[in-house]
């Protein structure tokens, strides 16, 4: 029969559909957006995530399955960061196991929280809401830090960083030794630290890497040698655990768009890694740090503002 | 494709004006009955077509309703300076795609009354709340389901769509949005003179989903868990394959 369909010219090849989200995606777009987070994980050592679930949500994927699909690619570039860690030997898996073991409890806590969420209708404003949290800390704390950094730098002081002290958190009952980051604490914080990172992770769709790291270097008094690569060791279990419970759980891991976006963040990965020694890292925290805090801004100010509807419409499937 | 068309087309013609053809008759086909939504979908234009028995000033109305069912609308309160969703209706039976298209205004063909009746509108649908639920104001929800779903272009209202030839022939183009859903959708072709029904028939579309997208929809919904292990196992794949490639470059 006659057949009209929108999909004959050249522009509309470029998008594909995706069978999770229920709508068309613009290819290049996405890979772009993965290639360019890529490029900023590569480069800082953090990131990923906590940007890209925000930019996914602006591009109009519905934000469960934003969470659910970046928490899958995730794994990827954590995979690879992993093992280039592993070679340089920066990666403590004792601590590493020992933290994916809260994450993974907290993680299957977060899946649930996030299932309990969407039946009452309050998910949407959760991610949101937190990301205005988590986005405004750390961007205001890594711009004021960098801010600081290039300052000292110009007047020409250097000055050492501080060694690990204990703190009354290290004392807690069943203490363990940690060879490879020098530690003799108790198993309770690192355990702790993991299920916290774990609960935001699974609902917030981020590898937690800007919340373990610090973690990490203060409360836990790693040396900064091991943190990037261990934290990273972590995030692999908790980002997978997060994926196959959204998926058994929720039905809202888009394996379209996961794949998409996490082939342009490793190549953007690599892209990045290999700029780190060229370009200097407290501008590109400064420039990072801005990103985060506009992106928090435009969030808070959808929050915030009237909506010019009250009314929104949910269609069940 | 073009020449079975056009046969069509003559067959039509023929029929129409063949002796043994009844009075008051209206025939209709589709370009396209069935709509795939594989990975390259982008929504569908289908195109109506058909033949009637019509005098000068005769109207038709093509109603295309989508399956129904379940659709919640949400209520937005500030709470502590912040929007949130606070209350909630639920829709038991509202129809998830709905278009009306028409040759001119369907006020002009109808009157309110008779829309009312024959439920020919999107205020006139037969929509019932969930057994149980309180509201206030229930017009206003009424309304804010209208407004969202024209807004989404699951629901249209197309006047003057409908393109009358020589009251015999008319066409007119039906689209479906690229978030369409999944179902049976009732084409309905109504034909009124002075304000009466004078033939009506009814056609289908199905909408599925197809090919790769589809089998993906499928594992995700059935072997959800399979699914999971899946895309992790091609996330770390992936990771670990770009960790090789480019360790030699």
């Amino acid at each position: 029969m006659y057949y009209y369909s929108l999909g004959n010219n050249d522009e509309t090849l470029m998008y594909i559909y995706l069978p999770i989200a229920e709508q068309p995606i613009h290819t290049l777009a996405i890979l772009g957006v993965g290639a360019f987070l890529g490029l900023i994980m590569g480069l800082v050592g953090v990131g990923g995530g906590f940007l890209l679930t925000p930019i996914m949500m602006f591009l109009g994927i519905p934000p469960p399955v934003a969470v659910a699909s970046v928490a899958n690619q995730l794994v990827a570039p954590s995979v690879s960061g992993v093992l280039s860690h592993w070679k340089r030997s920066n990666v403590d898996f004792k601590m590493g196991t020992v933290l994916l073991v809260g994450g993974v409890v907290g993680s299957s806590i977060g899946v649930l929280l996030f299932n309990f969420l969407g039946k009452i209708g309050q998910l949407d404003f959760v991610i949101k809401s937190s990301y205005v949290i988590f986005l405004t800390l750390i961007g205001s704390l890594m711009f004021a830090e960098s801010l600081r950094l290039i300052l000292r730098t110009r007047k020409g002081k250097v000055s050492r960083g501080k060694l690990h002290q204990h703190n009354w958190l290290h004392g807690l009952p069943f203490k363990i030794r940690f060879r490879k980051s020098k530690l003799y604490i108790s198993i309770l914080l690192p355990i702790l630290i993991g299920v916290i990172v774990g609960i935001l992770a699974a609902l917030m769709g981020i590898g937690g890497g800007f919340i373990i790291v610090p973690a990490m270097i203060y409360l836990l008094g790693m040396p900064t040698s091991l943190v990037v690569g261990t934290s990273l060791f972590q995030i692999i279990f908790v980002a997978a655990n997060t994926t196959i419970l959204q998926a058994s759980q929720n039905q809202t891991v888009d394996i379209v768009l996961a794949t998409i976006l996490l082939l342009g963040s490793v190549i953007g990965v690599q892209i990045g890694s290999r700029f780190t020694n060229i370009l200097k890292g407290e501008y590109l925290r400064l420039i990072l740090s801005s990103i985060i805090i506009i992106v928090s801004l435009k969030l808070l100010v959808d929050l915030i503002t009237v909506p010019s509807d009250l009314f929104s419409v949910i269609i069940s499937r | 494709m073009n020449f079975f068309f056009h046969i069509n087309v003559i067959f039509l013609v023929l029929f129409l004006t063949s002796n043994t053809y009844a009075q008051n008759q209206i025939v209709a086909d589709l370009s396209q009955e069935n709509v795939k939504i594989s990975t390259d979908f982008l929504g569908a234009k289908i195109l109506l077509f058909g033949a009637y028995d019509g005098k000068k000033g005769d109207d038709i109305i093509v109603i295309v309703t989508g399956p129904k069912g379940l659709v919640t609308v949400q209520k937005k309160e500030k709470v502590l300076g912040v929007w949130v969703n606070t209350r909630k209706v639920n829709y038991i039976n509202a129809p998830k795609y709905l278009s009306i298209s028409s040759n001119r205004k369907i006020e002009d063909i109808l009157n309110q009354k008779t829309q009312k009746i024959s439920e020919i509108g999107v205020d006139n649908l037969n929509i019932r709340m969930q057994p149980g639920i309180k509201v206030e104001n229930e017009k206003h929800w009424r309304q804010a389901l209208t407004r969202n779903m024209l807004k989404s272009n699951l629901w249209s209202i197309n006047e003057n769509s409908v393109i009358l030839n020589k009251d015999a022939l008319f066409r007119s183009f039906l689209e479906l949005p690229s978030n369409v859903i999944t179902g049976q959708f009732e084409v309905k072709i109504l034909h009124y003179r002075n304000s009466k029904l004078v033939s009506q028939q009814i056609n289908s579309i199905n909408v599925s989903k197809s090919g790769i997208s589809a089998e993906i929809y499928n594992i995700a919904q059935n072997y959800s868990t399979l699914y999971g292990i899946f895309a992790v196992f091609l996330a770390v794949l992936v990771g670990w394959g770009s960790n090789l490639i480019f360790r030699k470059v």
